[in-house]
């Protein structure tokens, strides 16, 4: 059972235990679709309402289920509320779910999802669990918008989808394919470990 | 209750209630989802056909169809196809507007493509492609110009400009109308739609 | 020759890990040594082929058929979860010290993208079942081929002056940005 502060419960998703840059979970979709803003985002939101969600069900009912069929329920759930997400989308917002292509149904095995019902969900109130998916969405609706607004800036030289950047910038195309994701991820994990390194010493 | 009882009741239990919780969530969404794919092959089909309101299917095979269009009074506008193959990365689905003379391409529009970010996707670009492809002349096959022109009035009727860099991404849109060019005259030749009056040759 | 294309295409031009990012969990964790990378690359190949066959099987037989795809995600992952348990089980039967070797990361198989990504993307491309079973199988192998590349060269950073922030994951992606781009020149291969 946690005993922290309703504050410090939510911002320990934010940068200490930042779900991509920290935990380093979650990863494929940060990969994925950070090659814009808008994807990135809506990526995020998408996520946050399953977290949101599947956390509420599960710190409710975690009485009710015997541990050796936990996994599978808490799969059960997840599926049904990345269902759920997808189908909004599919209905609401065609083109972005066109652009995002398989990974809003990818979002199920996400795993900050799983690993937060898992370490937080099943053992705390439903009350506390709100708080805690709340901090993880955040820090990794964070990490997303890093990435694409880094990727999408100097990749396309716009910001969903507005020209910032005049006619004198050539674009680094790198930086919406594949190999730009990564090296991105990667130097910003550097980055983070250094502050982290920094502050720790001071 | 013996603990696998109560495994297998939770389980159920869970389960049902979800499928449940679902089926009903598919049945809001179906309508609208279902909705949002027709209009966005009518909204390609106005876009390629100027000047059209109303459109019919004429003919549909496994990645081609063939659509006419109408304007307010029902005179036929023109013919819109749609056709899928392969690009350079993935498959390309796109839909090119043809007059009702069958002589001359009015537009094209891209539907689907997977290609490079920035390199191959530009084909979907007005600026760097797509104007290109405006009143071509189809009586014949079409060709690519490369290197590419400076402006529209400097190409052939029947050339289509290259993007710099996208050489492949281009050449493969080019094939894919052609090909259904092809397609598309020997359908008219063969009866098996109703054109008005056509003598394709 | 549609199905080499697909084959070939799944192992290098569309690599999972390296093009579609999925199995990035197993690929920075796993990919340490080149032993256990190659053991993780047979498990999750062998886990991939057999996901293909039955996610085609419950799509095609059951949910289109009866209009339930909307069940898909749902069903797919409940295949997947219950196969590696299967496959965890069999592998400790036959061999204890490979169970051990791959210790926590057998049951993360099931959180393995690679694996759900597969289903979903065979699904979405509306292959045939023989199309499916290759595209199954040849993912697995781009998923082990890339994760024996990344292993190999890791062996040898591990020797090297890496600084201290990128240690570990910062540059393992940094690698696997550069693999990417040398991949990346497998496009068009096909054309």
């Amino acid at each position: 059972m946690s005993t922290k502060s309703i504050g410090a419960e939510y911002l320990k998703g934010l940068w200490d235990e930042n779900p991509v840059f920290r935990q380093l979970l979650g990863m494929c979709p940060t990969l994925a679709v950070t090659g814009t803003v808008i994807t990135g985002l809506a990526m995020g939101l998408a996520t946050t309402f399953v977290l949101i969600f599947s956390s509420l069900v599960v710190s409710s009912i975690k009485k009710l289920i015997p541990a050796q069929v936990r996994i599978a329920s808490y799969i059960v759930v997840i599926a049904s509320f990345v269902t759920i997400a997808d189908q909004f989308l599919k209905a609401y917002f065609y083109p972005i779910s066109k652009a995002m292509g398989p990974y809003v149904p990818l979002i199920v095995v996400n795993c900050i999802i799983l690993g937060r019902q898992e370490a937080f969900a099943s053992k705390n109130s439903a009350g506390r669990s709100l708080i805690d998916a709340l901090g993880m969405s955040s820090g990794f609706i964070l990490a997303l918008l890093v990435l694409s607004t880094i990727r999408e800036i100097l990749g396309a030289g716009t910001f969903l989808g507005y020209q910032i950047m005049g006619a004198w910038f050539k674009p680094w195309t790198i930086m919406i394919l594949p190999a730009g994701a990564f090296l991105t991820l990667g130097v910003l994990l550097g980055i983070a470990l250094a502050i982290e390194r920094k502050t720790m010493r001071n | 209750m013996s603990l696998s009882s109560r495994m297998i009741i939770v389980l159920t239990t869970v389960g049902l209630i979800s499928g449940g919780f679902l089926a009903g969530v598919a049945q809001l969404t179906k309508e609208r989802i279902s909705l949002n794919i027709q209009k966005e092959i009518e909204e390609a089909i106005v876009e390629v056909i100027p000047g059209t309101t109303q459109n019919k299917k004429l003919y549909q095979e496994e990645d081609f169809t063939i659509y006419s269009g109408q304007d307010e009074s029902g005179s036929t506008t023109g013919y819109a196809v749609q056709a899928t193959g392969i690009g350079f990365q993935d498959k390309i689905t796109l839909m090119f507007g043809i007059d009702d003379s069958l002589k001359r391409i009015t537009r094209i529009t891209i539907i689907d493509q997977k290609e490079t970010p920035g390199l191959g996707a530009k084909i979907t670009d007005w600026n760097a492609f797509l104007q290109f492809w405006e009143d071509r002349d189809a009586s014949g096959q079409l060709t690519l110009r490369k290197p590419p022109a400076g402006s529209l009035e400097d190409l052939l009727p029947s050339e289509i400009n290259t993007i710099t860099g996208a050489t492949i991404s281009s050449q493969k849109v080019l094939e894919i109308v052609n090909l259904s060019l092809e397609k598309l005259k020997k359908i008219i030749s063969e009866g098996k739609i109703a054109v008005e009056g056509h003598d394709v040759n | 020759m549609e199905l080499v294309a697909i084959f070939i295409s799944a192992v290098l031009v569309q690599n999972f890990v390296l093009f579609y990012f999925l199995g990035i969990c197993p690929f920075l964790g796993v990919s340490k040594k080149i032993d256990s990378a190659f053991s993780m690359g047979l498990a999750v190949t062998f886990v991939m082929s057999i996901t293909a066959v039955v996610s085609w099987l419950i799509n095609n037989l059951i949910l289109i058929p009866y209009s339930l795809e909307y069940l898909q995600i749902v069903s797919f992952i409940l295949v997947i979860a219950s196969l590696v348990q299967l496959v965890e089980m069999f592998i400790r039967k036959i061999s204890p010290p490979l169970y051990q070797a791959l210790g926590i990361y057998l049951p993360l198989i099931t959180t393995n993208c690679a694996i759900m990504g597969l289903a979903l993307i065979a699904s979405l491309n509306e292959y045939g079942f023989v199309e499916t079973v290759i595209f199954g199988f040849g993912s697995g192998l781009g998923f082990t081929l890339a994760i024996i590349l990344m292993a190999g060269i890791r062996e040898q950073l591990d020797l090297a002056d890496v600084p201290e922030p990128l240690k570990g994951a910062g540059i393992a992606l940094i690698v696997a940005g550069i693999m990417a781009l040398a991949f990346n020149g497998f496009i068009g291969m096909l054309t």
